[in-house]
């Protein structure tokens, strides 16, 4: 049941986070929607390691069923990468609000098909 | 094994030792270290559990690994040969995106290829934004987001083939023989292709890739259109062959090869123009990969790799020396080893005989059956079509530097010729006739189509991130779709 119960939260979590991403006009909002839906899928495949009444994956915690260990150790690859991505992406964020004075991507469109005038 | 994971650390390890100093000479032991590797490999090795059972990362040398390394080694020799007054960080980050992308052909996990596509996606942004340019940054950015919503879909459709199968290997899938009627897994199986095609940046999922490929420095762009889009490619013909999603492959890259086509006939900027077309080009490894002809989509990958290069290198050396990106205004401006670059690309492109375009074509026209030649020849025939706006530029202006255009003309003639020598039939009068015939009518319809100009729907980063979504759910029924009893 817990099982399900992350499974579901981890579905909310993407749709909350990919719809930010798409509504919201500041980029460091997108960038936040982005990440919440990463960690949706995250979630995800953790809910898939639970079995009913396991314990953590760790050996010597005694007999009896253990979670699968598997998807523990790729979620801690994409976890890292998460963190990466966002950390890149900000940077490059900074770039564009020192240069253009803007996060707004609707003015940034404009900007683009007018050919960057000078701000 | 061995051979190709030391050629794989020694790119990496070269790159990152690369930071500290002295970043060409290492750039230029990385490619030593691996073109000995790939000697020492070269016809291939089996499939080996890098870490060993039960869950060790499969890994096998087989003609896709062959061909990308190929591809990779010759492309980051001509990066040298080019980029020689480059400072800062270029090559470190260019040898470690090479080594990036050699393991992504080596590796037959799924996960595994998604921590390298990521990577490749990271490395290429800060390699697209280097130039320090608002168009560039913004460009890669979009590229970044949009690869990352992919990458989210792929995570969430790899948990659901892991738990329905258990496994992650290519083989393994492949022998399990999944059977899609099962909704979770084609639902999984459908997010792992959305993934991947955002990724590679496929036909109204990734619409980030001509505007990235075409605002990235010069460099940059010869190894973005070259090898970082075949990391997806190859991605894509790891799912075919785990999955039975040949129809959909298939589907894809006609609306791929055609959409992509469309944009590039109208666009003005000349380097938006060919990454419009590495756009379309997908469409062609896309069919070969539906139709379930592997070594042609494998050939025209590598193809595509050397001839797109070539044009990217060309282009942007021209448009660096003008110092102007539209089209009209470099006519008759470009210096002579350019012009020849171009001409000798848009020859391959073309698929006139007897480059790499042509040899490419011709492989993936035998395994075609005939509705799909047709497909394959409208292709074609567009590709011509749009071709022929570069004609004005090919005339010569003053001499200039050659670079690495020398070497990577070089390279398309040799693997056309080669393709040609090595398969039989290929260089037929009814292969050729085709070929000259879709050049002529193509630069005749170019001469009639100069004066419409309609206007087409420009994808601004919303767009592009709502259609990405939106093909994700069409996708996702339409594997759905087509393995319900009914569908079958």
């Amino acid at each position: 049941m817990e099982g399900l119960a992350a499974v579901a939260l981890a579905i909310a979590l993407v749709g909350v986070g990919f719809w930010t991403l798409i509504v919201r006009r500041n980029l460091i909002w997108k960038l936040l929607g982005l990440n919440v839906g990463a960690s949706g899928a995250i979630l995800f495949l953790v809910a898939l390691a639970h079995r009913p009444g396991a314990r953590p994956p760790i050996v010597g915690l005694g007999p009896g069923p253990s979670a699968d260990p598997l998807p523990h150790a790729l979620v801690l690859t994409a976890i890292v990468i998460d963190f990466a991505t966002l950390a890149l992406a900000l940077v490059y964020v900074i770039f564009l609000t020192e240069h253009r004075h803007t996060q707004d991507v609707r003015r940034l469109e404009r900007d683009e098909e007018r050919g960057w005038p000078q701000p | 094994m061995a051979a190709a994971l030391s050629g794989i650390l020694a790119y990496l390890g070269c790159g990152l030792l690369g930071f500290i100093g002295a970043p060409r000479a290492f750039s230029l032991l990385a490619l030593l270290g691996g073109t000995i590797s790939f000697s020492l490999w070269a016809p291939g090795f089996p499939e080996v559990l890098v870490g060993g059972l039960p869950w060790g990362i499969a890994v096998a040398g087989d003609p896709w690994a062959v061909g990308l390394w190929g591809l990779g080694l010759i492309l980051h020799a001509t990066i040298l040969l080019h980029a020689r007054g480059r400072r800062d960080a270029f090559h470190p980050l260019t040898t470690v995106l090479i080594g990036t992308c050699l393991a992504a052909a080596l590796s037959r996990d799924l996960f595994n290829l998604y921590v390298l596509m990521d990577l490749s996606s990271l490395l290429a942004l800060v390699l697209i934004a280097s130039g320090r340019r608002v168009r560039a940054v913004w460009a890669g950015l979009q590229y970044l987001i949009l690869a990352e919503v992919g990458l989210t879909l792929y995570l969430f459709g790899l948990g659901l083939v892991y738990g329905r199968l258990g496994t992650l290997s290519v083989s393994a899938l492949a022998s399990l023989g999944p059977d899609l009627a099962d909704p979770a897994l084609a639902v999984g199986a459908a997010l792992l292709l959305v993934g991947a095609a955002v990724k590679t940046g496929l036909f109204v999922f990734g619409l980030w890739l001509p505007q990235a490929h075409g605002q990235a420095p010069t460099e940059v762009s010869v190894l973005l259109s070259g090898i970082v889009v075949k990391v997806g490619v190859v991605a894509l013909a790891r799912l075919a062959e785990a999955f039975p999603v040949g129809t959909v492959l298939l589907l894809l890259g006609i609306v791929t090869g055609f959409g992509g086509l469309v944009y590039a006939l109208w666009e003005q900027d000349l380097k938006v123009f060919l990454g419009f077309h590495t756009v379309s080009q997908l469409g062609y490894m896309l069919i070969g990969l539906g139709l379930g002809a592997g070594t042609g989509a494998l050939l025209y990958a590598v193809a595509h790799g050397l001839f797109k290069g070539l044009l990217f290198l060309a282009a942007g050396e021209g448009v660096e020396r003008v110092g102007q990106r539209r089209m009209a205004d470099l006519a008759g401006q470009l210096s002579l080893p350019v012009a020849v670059g171009l001409a000798v690309g848009t020859w391959a492109i073309a698929g006139l005989p007897p480059l790499a375009g042509f040899a490419a074509k011709g492989v993936l026209a035998q395994a075609a059956p005939g509705w799909a030649k047709t497909v394959l020849f409208a292709l074609g025939l567009g590709t011509a079509v749009s071709f022929s706006k570069l004609v004005p530029l090919l005339r010569p202006c003053g001499r200039g530097r050659t670079g690495g255009l020398g070497l990577l003309s070089g390279a398309v003639i040799a693997f056309g010729l080669g393709g040609i020598l090595a398969i039989p039939g290929l260089l037929s009068l009814p292969a050729c006739g085709a070929a000259l015939l879709a050049a002529v009518i193509g630069y005749a319809l170019h001469l009639g189509l100069r004066t419409v100009r309609p206007r087409l729907p420009r994808f601004t980063f919303d767009r592009a991130l709502v259609s990405a979504l939106a093909g994700a759910v069409g996708v996702a029924g339409l594997v759905t779709l087509s393995w319900l009893p009914w569908g079958r």
